[in-house]
């Protein structure tokens, strides 16, 4: 099947915070496709089609929000598509937007991911009992704190390893702007001294409550190759998904997450991402998810994962930097947190990172997981056309 | 085995639109906002429907309109202003374009009817809050 080239041609995000009291939900998501546009050099008015995501409606308590949404984003009359994947949905959402692109339906296509965390309260959202599950009620954390005692156990890592994670993240994050936190004072040795909250998930190691949005302006190779500024290609795009519950489920590293990886580098004609994937924004919301990514990714072999985080290969300066920006872990606006991700991952092939740039970045991998690790979306772009 | 109750409130931010249409309903003034074809929004819109402008044109409006289409409510939820049978209305005010929902106190369903003029009845305690407005009545008695 061929598609048609689509390239990310205007990035814009909000400054996340932990509440933006001087905002609607729809001045918050204005402000970042105001953003998007400007970068694109576009108006709403040019825009054809616009597909938007966010976390459960729950969250905010404000269902099928998109309707509210349409006069602030001039969609009346136009295509509006809404995404739902749990914490994947920001890559989900911009995969969806891609493919109205690729597909050949569109040529102008406006995407946005959101959270007001500070209208509700995502974790005790997240902890409502659901008929036939297992009970959750302590938030994500409580959820995947026993799949990285797991991971720990299965790897033989030491125990300082979410630790490292956490620092790098949260330096990382004095790099970037538009971060939530900027904390310059962490030492492996303070975050080791951090409050454990679900075991063993420390303070440090968990992401914030952010509110936030980012939108990407998305267009087809004739209508990018005629504007002047630096494109994302995007090479390749991937989503799978598993039931959250089944007997014999790898939690730790979900098949879905492994096909979807395996799929999205075919897809783009890599053959050893380790060597042809220049940076990495990855879904981190615990700090232990690093080295479980890397492994179901495929970066690192089985039981690995903990080695390239204590070598420093995603540092940075590392052979893989993997979250630049800070990552989820520096800013968690959820349902925008996956687009930030990939949108992060453009920016980077762009050359438009600023301070977090990661000199030479030609190819990114952009990745998202939602939900208990049931949802995954990736994406692979490229300062070349594909 | 003990009962489980979860709960928590939400805690909405408004942003400054509708946030100046409740500050000034506690002040017993009803705002809208003006569209760029002129039509005049109760309660505001943030950016205009037709081009995602933010509006920024103030208009004020009356407290009385026209019903232009109501539902009856047999049996009041314990958080409604009204602890009788009352009708939701979409309810024009004078000055304004568009219809806003509210409820209206009358004594019985037959005194409804599409057309109808009401007038707000302010509640005691002035809230920036909709329920400022404690609900319409038929502006020449009931009936």
């Amino acid at each position: 099947m061929a598609l048609n080239r689509c390239a990310v041609v205007g990035v814009g995000q909000t400054n996340h915070t932990s509440c933006r009291a001087d905002v609607s939900i729809a001045g918050l998501v204005r402000e970042a496709v105001d953003r998007a546009l400007l970068d694109a050099n576009m108006t709403l008015a040019d825009i054809d089609a616009i597909v938007i995501g966010k976390a459960p409606d729950m969250l905010e308590g404000i269902m099928m929000p998109e309707l509210w949404l349409t006069d602030s984003l001039a969609a009346s009359g136009k295509p509006l598509f809404r995404v739902h994947t749990a914490g994947s949905v920001g890559g989900s959402t911009a995969i969806v937007a891609a493919q109205h692109v690729m597909s050949g339906l569109h040529k102008r296509v406006l995407t946005i991911a959101f959270e007001k965390q500070s209208d509700g309260n995502a974790m005790w959202a997240l902890s409502v009992p659901l008929p036939f599950s297992m009970p959750v009620h302590a938030g994500a954390g409580g959820y995947f704190s026993p799949i990285i005692r797991s991971y720990i156990r299965r790897s033989g890592s030491p125990s300082h390893i979410g630790a490292m994670v956490a620092v790098k993240d949260r330096s990382n994050a004095l790099k970037n702007p538009y971060a939530h936190l900027h904390e310059d004072h962490w030492t492996l040795e303070k975050a080791m001294e951090s409050p454990m909250l679900w075991d063993p998930i420390r303070f440090v190691e968990t992401c914030p409550s952010s509110d936030g949005a980012i939108a990407l302006v998305l267009a087809s190779e004739d209508v990018a190759d005629k504007m002047p500024g630096k494109k994302a290609w995007v090479h390749s795009t991937a989503m799978r998904s598993e039931p959250t519950m089944f007997a014999g489920r790898n939690q730790v590293s979900p098949r879905a997450g492994e096909m979807c990886a395996e799929d999205v580098f075919r897809k783009a004609g890599i053959t050893n991402p380790l060597k042809e994937i220049d940076v990495v924004e990855m879904y981190v919301p615990f700090s232990w998810f690093e080295p479980m990514w890397l492994e179901n990714i495929g970066f690192a072999p089985k039981d690995q994962g903990w080695r390239f985080v204590e070598d420093g290969v995603t540092e940075m300066t590392g052979k893989l930097p993997v979250n630049a920006s800070g990552g989820v872990l520096s800013s968690n606006p959820i349902g925008a947190s996956g687009m930030l991700r990939f949108g992060e991952a453009a920016l980077q092939v762009m050359g438009k990172a600023g301070e977090h740039q990661i000199e030479g970045a030609r190819t990114a991998l952009g990745h998202a997981y939602g939900g208990g690790s049931q949802f995954f979306a990736m994406w692979v772009v490229g300062s070349e056309k594909n | 085995m003990a009962p489980l109750r979860l709960f928590y409130p939400y805690d909405r931010t408004v942003g400054s639109t509708v946030g100046r249409f409740l500050t000034s309903l506690a002040n017993k003034k009803i705002e809208g906002t003006r569209g760029l074809d002129g039509i005049v929004h109760v309660p505001p819109a943030e950016f205009d429907p037709a081009t995602g402008a933010p509006l920024t044109e103030w208009v004020v409006v009356g407290n009385a309109g026209e019903v232009l289409t109501w539902s009856w409510q047999p049996e009041p939820f314990a958080d409604n202003t009204l602890q009788q049978p009352f009708a939701w209305a979409l309810i024009r005010l004078d000055g304004a374009d568009t219809p806003m929902l509210h409820a209206v106190r009358v004594g019985s369903e037959k005194d409804m009817a599409s057309g109808m003029r009401v007038r707000a009845v302010w509640a005691d305690e002035p809230t920036p809050s909709i329920t400022t407005i404690m609900c319409f009545e038929p502006e020449h008695g009931h009936g």
